[in-house]
């Protein structure tokens, strides 16, 4: 920034200015005269104003009165001020509207669970009478496809029973995985499950299976585990899922370490598993 | 599988089992009505629908079975929590009529 605004021209500028000149009217040149004296301009003139620019400080608050208006005009101050207030309180409703949107953001997520219930994403509920009730939708069939994953550092086989299997929406299945621990040590394996394609995952239902919870491999032990599941017949009537007819299914082993508890997924983590649970 | 790390579209959400995680069948004893359910897979060219009974034979023989589980636990486990089979969507087949379609 140059030109007017430099330290030495400042010194020119703003020599004359004192709020004593609202007082009354003086003449620019009586205010501008001792600024232009030989000492103030020239080589030594800039010395000095640098001397003085390091000692030269503004008005504090405490000196001069708190913010006067601008205009000497009587007749346009009383308008400014006017305009002052109006904008002070308009600028603090805005801030306040500011932070009550911030607020209801943050309120918008709990609100949401409260009011309607749903946890997590919007998924057809289900309940055990369901089942009972439920009637398979016998033109419709689904091939459902096993994956079987493992992670890196657990050294166990895993694999599917059977690739594929086909069912209906509505019917209950029952599959096979088949895990061994090939090691000479027991090693504890905590699962996971993902379902493809994601739309159909809300439909599909599992009423047992062995995810979510430790399993134990002694040495050298092979085991069978079932997944007892079943497709909502109300996968039939959506529109988005006419299309599909392969459902995968896939289970991931990581091992857990001794006492080591996996949250159960959901928005409530305090939920406890037991066999005759129901959700 | 989803690589779940696109932030903004949806991840898939896990949830729990309806009647939690099935204890392991560590002495295979309900394995041969496992190999029952797995050979009326294959021979019915992987249908569900015709191999009902067996995976019902199978749910049975893990309601009944009672695992004697480590002295810390109860003394006595079951493989599967008994529930009524229509719970479990076999009300059809429990008059022993089989769902063939």
């Amino acid at each position: 920034m140059g030109g007017l605004w430099r330290p030495a021209w400042r010194r020119v500028v703003f020599c004359g200015w004192s709020w004593s000149h609202l007082g009354r009217p003086t003449r620019a040149a009586e205010r501008a005269e001792p600024c232009l004296r030989p000492g103030r301009s020239g080589p030594a003139g800039t010395e000095q104003g640098l001397r003085r620019l390091g000692t030269w400080r503004r008005p504090s608050p405490a000196e001069q009165p708190a913010r006067r208006p601008k205009s000497t005009n009587p007749y346009t101050r009383s308008q400014e001020e006017d305009w002052r207030r109006r904008n002070k309180t308009v600028l603090t409703y805005m801030a306040a509207a500011a932070v009550g949107m911030l607020g209801a953001a943050y309120a918008a997520v709990p609100l949401y669970r409260l009011t309607t219930g749903l946890g997590g994403s919007a998924v057809a509920g289900h309940a055990s009478d369901q089942i009972e009730n439920m009637v398979p939708v016998k033109d419709r069939i689904i091939k459902i496809t096993f994956n079987a994953d493992v992670h890196a550092s657990l050294q166990w086989n895993f694999r599917p029973q059977q690739t594929e299997i086909y069912v209906v929406p509505g019917e209950t299945a029952l599959a096979f995985y088949k895990a061994k621990n090939p090691t000479d040590k027991p090693v504890i394996g905590i699962s996971t499950y993902n379902v493809v394609p994601f739309e159909a995952g809300q439909y599909f239902n599992k009423i047992q299976c062995f995810c979510f919870e430790e399993q134990r491999l002694n040495p050298q032990e092979e085991v069978d585990m079932p997944v007892f599941f079943y497709i909502d017949p109300e996968f039939a009537e959506d529109p988005r899922m006419v299309n599909v007819d392969l459902i995968t299914l896939s289970y991931t082993f990581f091992e857990a370490k001794e006492g080591h508890t996996l949250p159960v997924p959901g928005y409530n983590s305090n939920q406890q598993l037991s066999p005759a649970s129901n959700l | 599988m989803s690589t779940a790390m696109n932030f903004g579209s949806k991840s898939f959400q896990p949830r729990p089992p309806d009647k939690g995680s099935f204890p392991l069948d560590h002495f295979g004893e309900c394995k041969s009505f496992k190999e029952k359910f797995m050979k009326c897979l294959r021979d019915n060219n992987f249908e569900n629908a015709l191999c009902r009974n067996e995976s019902k034979e199978y749910l049975e023989c893990r309601m009944e079975r009672q695992v004697p589980a480590s002295p810390l636990t109860f003394p006595f486990r079951q493989l599967m929590a008994q529930e009524p089979l229509e719970k479990l969507g076999f009300g059809d087949l429990i008059d022993g009529k089989s769902d063939k379609n």
